[in-house]
C-alpha cells in the first residue's frame, strides 16, 4: 500500500502541490488526473524522491521513503515517462536489463528476466533483442519501456502520460495491454494523465487534482455520481457523464429474465457496449451469456437507460 | 512565477542554489588577484632589449602611493568577485580594475626607465598578466551573464576599443618596450598591417565571390555538391605552410614561362601563393555555409513563393537568398577569424602580414616583437568575431 | 575495394615508400632544382622526422584530451555550473588566437625546441575538445536523463554508462579537428627547432630550394589528410560499437 500523507512542494513563494493525501491500495491502479501545470508530475516526481517533498511523507507498506537511500528506493519502484527515455546507444535487451544490473544480479538471471519481459510484452526475443530503440515504432517503445520499469519486479510502478506520444489506435491496445500485465502480475501502479478518458478506463481510484490541490479521490462511479465541487464536475464532463457510467456496469448487473432474439452479448461486457450494439441492430433487446456461452437470461434499452443516471 | 515554472517543466537536475553560499568563480578570482598581488613581479626590467630580464615586484615597479592605490583597488574587486553576484556590478568593478591597472603599467615603465636611457626595456610581467586575466575573466564573466544582444555587444566592442586607443594616444605607455620596438619600426609595422588585412580580407572577398555561387549551384546538383565538398574538405585538412609550400612550385613554373604573371607579380615565393592559399582554405567554410543556409529554407516557403508565380531567379533572390544569409554570414565569420590567424604564417613565404614582426621576434627572441605581431593579429580575429557574430544575430532578427 | 579506399590505400603506400626510400623518387624532384643542389632532404631521415612529428602530436593531444575532457565534465556537473558560461566564453575567444600567436609567446617563456612546440600543441588542442565535450554532454536528451535517474543510477553511473557513451562521438570528433590543427602547427613548429617535418619546408625556404619544399609540403600533407580519414573510420567505428559494447549478457 502507499500513502501518501499531507505532500507539499514549494518553490519560493509559490506551491506547486499543497497538503496531498490518499492511498493506494496494493494491487490497484490510482490515477491522478488535472489539467497541465495541476501539480500531477511533481507529485508523481516526489514519490520516488526526483523531487524532495517541502512538507509531508510517503509510506510505501508502511515504511517512509525517506529512510531508504534515493537510489536504492528508486531501485524498487519502477519509473516511465512520457517519451520513454529509452537509452539510445543501449538495444532493447540492454535497455531492459538496465536496473537488474544496478543491482548487481548474475548474468544468468538477467538474461532470463529480459526474455521473460520481451514475451510478457508480445516482443519476439529473436526478432527484438538486439534492435536499438530508434528501429522500433512508437508502440514497441512504448513496451519496452514499461519493460525496462517492470525489469526488477518493482512493487510500485510510476508513469508519468505513459500514452501520451501514441496515436489513438495504439493507444488504446497499450492501455488494454497495460490492465492485463497490471492484473496478472498484481503491481500498484499511479499514473499520471490529463486525458479524463483514460483515467476512466485505466484507474481503480481517480485523484482529481487542480492548481496545486487534490479535490476528489475516488472510484470512478463516485467521481461521476457525486463530483466534489464544480471542476470536478466541468472536467468529467457533464455531457459524457452518462456514457461514462454506462461504461463502468457491467451487464450481469442489469440481468433481466426473458429470452430475446439475435447474437448473444457477453455479461462481463459494458452496458456501454450493449447499448451501443442495441442501438445498431434496432432491438429492444439482446439476450446475454455467461463465460461459457450459456444464455442467462437478456439485457433491454429500457434496464440500461435507467443505470445512466445517479441512483437515488 | 516564471522561474518556478521553468523548474517544473524541465526536468530539476540542477538544484537550485542554496541562498548563502560562496561563489566559486569569483572565488578562484579572488585567489589569482592574491596571487598577482603579492607572489609574482609586476614588471620585468631589461638593461638592453635582448639582455635578460630582472624582476620587479609590485612596491618597486610602482611609486608607493601608487602601488598601495592599486592593491587597494585590486583587493576591492576580489572581495565583491567572491561577495556581489549582480553581473553588472561585477562587469563594472571589472572595469574599473582595468581602468587603475592599464594605466599603472605605463606609470611602472617610466617609473623604472633612468632617465634619458633609450636601451633599457621595461615590460609587463606574470604579476601584471595574472591581474589583468583576473580582472578580464570577470568582466567576461559578467558579460556572458548579461546575455547582450549584438547591438550592446557591439558598443561594448567600441567602449573597449576606444579605451585602447586613449590609452595608446595619450603616449602613457610610450615608455614600455613593445612601443619602442612600435616606435623603431612604425613604418614597417603600418605596411605589413595593410599587407595583413589586404591579405586576410582580399582572399575572403575572392572566396565570397567564387563560393556563394559554387554553393548555390552545388545546393542543386547533388554530384556537384558531393564533390566539391569532399575536394574542400581534403584542402581544408593540409596544413597552412604545407599548401604553402605545395603552391610554390606551380607558381614559380608559371611565373617562369609566363612572363605577364610575372609582370603581375605572381611569384613562387610572396603574397601570390599565401593569397591562393587562403583563398582556398575560405572556400570550404563559405560554400559549405552557403548548401546549408539554402537547404534549411523551409520547403513550405519556396512552395508558396512558387504558388504566388515568382520566377525562380526571384526565388532565390527574394526569398532563399535572405533566409539563408545568417548562415552565410557565419560561415564568413569563420573565415575571416581563421583568415587574419593564416595570414600569419604568410610571412614564412615573404608573403608579409603582422607574422613578419612574429617570425623575427622568434629569430632573434626578442619576445617585444613576436608581441608587436602577435598581439594586432589576436586582436582582429577577436574584434572580427564579435562584430560578425553581430551581424549574423542582425540578420536573424531583421530579415531583408 | 570502393575507388576512395583504393585512392586511399595507394596514397598510403606511395607515402610510406617515399618515407622510407626518398632516394628511389629523386629523379622526380631533379627538373626542380638548381644544378648542383640536392633533390631529396639531405639534412636528416625523413622516417626519424615523420617519427618525432607524430610524437609530439600524439603526446599533445593525449594530455589536451585529459584536460579538456575532465574540465567538460567538471563544468557540466553541478558543482562546477558557475564555471559553465565564463568556460564558453573561452573556448570562442581562445578560438580567434592564431597557434602560430601561441607559438610564438611559447618561445621566450620556455626557450627554443620542443617544449613551446608541445605547449602551443596542448593549449589550442584543448579548445575543439573541451567544445565538443561540452557539446556532447549537454545535448544528451533530458528524457533519457530524467529516466536514468528515475532507475536509481548515482550521477556517476550516469556519467559513465548514459552521458559519456552518447557524448562520445562528438569528443572523437574534437579530438580529430585537434589533432589536424596540431600536425599543422607542429609543422611551423620547426620555425622554432622543434624535430618534425617542417624543417624539410624551412630547409627548403632558407636554401632556395623548391624540391625540398614541395616534398616536405607533399608528406606534411598526404599524413594529415591520411590521418583525417583514418580518424574519420574511429569515429565510425565507435559510433556503431556503442550500441553493442554492453551485449555480452544477452
Amino acid at each position: 500500500m502507499i500513502e501518501i500523507d499531507r505532500l507539499t512542494k514549494r518553490y519560493g513563494a509559490t506551491l506547486v502541490v499543497d497538503d496531498v493525501s490518499f492511498a493506494v491500495e496494493e494491487g490497484t491502479l490510482a490515477v491522478v488526473v488535472g489539467t497541465s501545470g495541476a501539480g500531477k508530475s511533481t507529485l508523481l516526481r516526489m514519490i520516488n524522491r526526483l523531487v524532495e517533498p517541502s512538507a509531508g511523507r510517503v509510506l510505501i507498506d508502511g515504511e517512509d521513503t525517506r529512510a531508504i537511500p534515493e537510489d536504492e528506493l528508486r531501485h524498487r519502484i519502477g519509473y516511465v515517462i512520457q517519451g520513454y527515455g529509452l537509452f539510445p546507444h543501449r538495444n532493447v535487451a540492454d535497455n531492459i536489463a538496465t536496473v537488474p544490473r544496478l543491482l548487481r544480479w548474475d548474468s544468468k538471471k538477467v538474461a532470463q528476466r529480459v526474455e521473460e519481459l520481451l514475451d510478457l510484452f508480445q516482443l519476439e526475443p529473436a526478432e527484438f533483442a538486439h534492435k536499438f530503440p530508434h528501429e522500433l515504432s512508437g508502440g514497441q517503445q512504448q513496451r519496452v519501456g514499461v519493460a525496462r520499469a517492470l525489469a526488477a519486479r518493482p512493487a510500485l510502478l510510476l508513469m508519468d502520460e505513459p500514452f501520451g506520444a501514441l496515436d489513438a489506435v495504439i493507444r488504446s491496445k497499450a492501455q488494454d495491454d497495460l490492465l492485463a500485465i497490471q492484473r496478472r502480475l498484481g503491481t500498484t501502479i499511479v499514473l499520471v494523465t490529463h486525458d479524463m478518458n483514460e483515467a476512466f478506463r485505466l484507474g481503480d481510484r481517480i485523484a482529481v487534482m487542480d492548481q496545486a490541490r487534490l479535490l476528489q479521490y475516488a472510484t470512478p462511479a463516485e467521481l461521476l455520481m457525486r463530483p466534489a465541487d464544480d471542476f470536478v464536475e466541468r472536467l468529467v464532463g457533464s455531457a459524457e457523464r452518462p456514457f461514462r457510467l454506462l461504461s463502468l456496469i457491467r451487464v450481469q448487473e442489469a440481468l433481466e429474465p426473458g429470452h430475446a432474439e439475435g447474437e448473444p452479448i457477453a455479461a462481463s461486457e459494458s452496458l456501454h457496449d450493449a447499448l451501443s450494439r442495441l442501438l445498431w441492430t434496432g432491438r429492444k433487446a439482446l439476450p446475454v451469456a455467461d463465460a461459457s456461452g450459456a444464455l442467462i437470461g437478456q439485457v433491454s434499452v429500457g434496464g440500461i437507460l435507467q443505470r445512466g443516471r445517479p441512483l437515488p | 512565477m516564471s522561474s518556478t515554472a521553468s523548474r517544473t517543466n524541465t526536468f530539476g537536475v540542477v538544484p537550485p542554489r542554496p541562498a548563502l553560499s560562496l561563489d566559486h568563480l569569483g572565488f578562484a578570482i579572488a585567489v589569482l588577484i592574491g596571487v598577482a598581488l603579492f607572489a609574482a613581479p609586476f614588471a620585468t626590467y631589461r638593461a638592453t632589449r635582448i639582455a635578460s630580464g630582472e624582476a620587479r615586484l609590485l612596491i618597486e615597479a610602482l611609486p608607493i602611493a601608487m602601488a598601495a592605490a592599486l592593491v587597494l583597488v585590486a583587493l576591492g574587486v576580489a572581495i565583491g568577485a567572491v561577495l556581489v553576484r549582480d553581473p553588472l556590478s561585477r562587469l563594472g568593478s571589472a572595469v574599473i580594475g582595468l581602468a587603475v591597472l592599464l594605466p599603472s603599467l605605463g606609470l611602472s615603465a617610466g617609473y623604472l626607465t633612468p632617465a634619458d636611457n633609450t636601451f633599457a626595456r621595461v615590460s609587463p610581467s606574470l604579476g601584471f598578466w595574472l591581474l589583468s586575466l583576473a580582472f578580464s575573466l570577470l568582466a567576461v564573466d559578467a558579460l556572458a551573464r548579461m546575455r547582450l544582444g549584438p547591438y550592446g555587444r557591439l558598443t561594448a566592442l567600441a567602449v573597449g576599443v576606444s579605451a585602447l586607443a586613449l590609452l595608446l594616444l595619450s603616449g602613457i605607455w610610450d615608455d614600455l618596450s613593445i612601443l619602442r620596438e612600435y616606435y623603431t619600426r612604425a613604418d614597417s609595422f603600418w605596411r605589413e598591417a595593410r599587407q595583413h588585412l589586404l591579405l586576410a580580407s582580399g582572399s575572403m572577398a575572392a572566396a565570397c565571390l567564387l563560393g556563394v555561387p559554387l554553393g548555390i549551384v552545388s545546393h542543386r546538383l547533388r554530384t556537384l555538391r558531393i564533390a566539391v565538398m569532399q575536394g574542400l574538405s581534403i584542402v581544408q585538412t593540409v596544413p597552412s605552410i604545407a599548401l604553402f609550400g605545395l603552391l610554390m612550385a606551380p607558381l614559380g613554373a608559371i611565373a617562369a614561362s609566363v612572363p605577364l604573371a610575372a609582370a603581375l607579380g605572381i611569384k613562387g615565393i610572396g603574397a601570390a601563393p599565401a593569397f591562393i592559399a587562403l583563398f582556398l582554405y575560405a572556400l570550404l567554410p563559405i560554400v559549405a555555409n552557403t548548401i546549408a543556409g539554402l537547404s534549411q529554407v523551409p520547403s513550405a516557403v519556396v512552395d508558396a513563393a512558387r504558388g504566388m508565380g515568382m520566377s525562380a531567379r526571384q526565388r532565390l533572390v527574394d526569398v532563399e537568398m535572405p533566409l539563408a544569409l545568417p548562415v552565410i554570414l557565419a560561415g564568413i565569420r569563420i573565415v575571416l577569424v581563421q583568415n587574419f590567424g593564416l595570414a600569419t604564417v604568410a610571412a614564412l613565404i615573404g608573403g608579409g602580414g603582422f607574422g613578419t614582426f612574429v617570425f623575427q621576434g622568434i629569430g632573434q627572441t626578442a619576445i617585444d616583437l613576436v608581441l608587436l605581431g602577435a598581439i594586432p593579429t589576436v586582436a582582429l580575429s577577436f574584434a572580427a568575431s564579435i562584430v560578425l557574430d553581430a551581424l549574423v544575430d542582425l540578420s536573424k532578427g531583421t530579415p531583408a | 575495394m570502393t575507388p576512395a579506399s583504393f585512392v586511399r590505400l595507394t596514397a598510403l603506400l606511395v607515402l610510406a615508400a617515399f618515407i622510407a626510400m626518398p632516394q628511389v623518387f629523386a629523379f622526380l624532384f631533379e627538373p626542380l632544382i638548381a644544378p648542383g643542389a640536392p633533390a631529396i632532404y639531405n639534412q636528416g631521415s625523413l622516417l626519424v622526422l615523420t617519427l618525432q612529428h607524430l610524437r609530439t602530436v600524439c603526446l599533445a593531444t593525449m594530455v589536451s584530451t585529459v584536460l579538456a575532457v575532465a574540465l567538460g565534465i567538471f563544468v557540466t556537473r553541478p558543482a562546477g555550473a558557475e564555471f559553465l558560461p565564463l568556460s564558453r566564453s573561452l573556448v570562442n575567444i581562445g578560438q580567434t588566437f592564431p597557434p602560430i600567436a601561441v607559438l610564438a609567446i611559447a618561445v621566450p617563456l620556455v626557450g627554443f625546441g620542443e617544449k613551446p612546440t608541445f605547449i602551443a600543441l596542448f593549449l589550442y588542442g584543448l579548445l575543439p575538445i573541451f567544445e565538443n565535450t561540452l557539446t556532447g554532454l549537454t545535448q544528451v536528451p533530458s528524457p533519457t536523463l530524467e529516466a536514468a535517474r528515475g532507475m536509481g543510477m548515482n550521477a556517476r553511473q550516469r556519467l559513465v554508462q548514459v552521458e559519456l557513451p552518447l557524448a562520445l562521438p562528438v569528443i572523437l570528433a574534437g579530438i580529430r579537428l585537434s589533432v589536424i590543427i596540431s600536425l599543422g602547427t607542429a609543422t611551423i613548429g620547426s620555425t622554432v627547432a622543434a624535430k618534425g617535418l617542417g624543417e624539410v619546408i624551412i630547409a627548403g625556404l632558407q636554401s632556395n630550394n623548391i624540391a625540398f619544399v614541395l616534398q616536405g609540403g607533399l608528406v606534411v600533407a598526404l599524413l594529415a589528410v591520411l590521418i583525417h580519414d583514418g580518424l574519420v573510420l574511429v569515429e565510425r567505428v565507435a559510433a556503431r560499437r556503442l550500441g553493442g559494447s554492453l551485449n555480452e549478457v544477452s
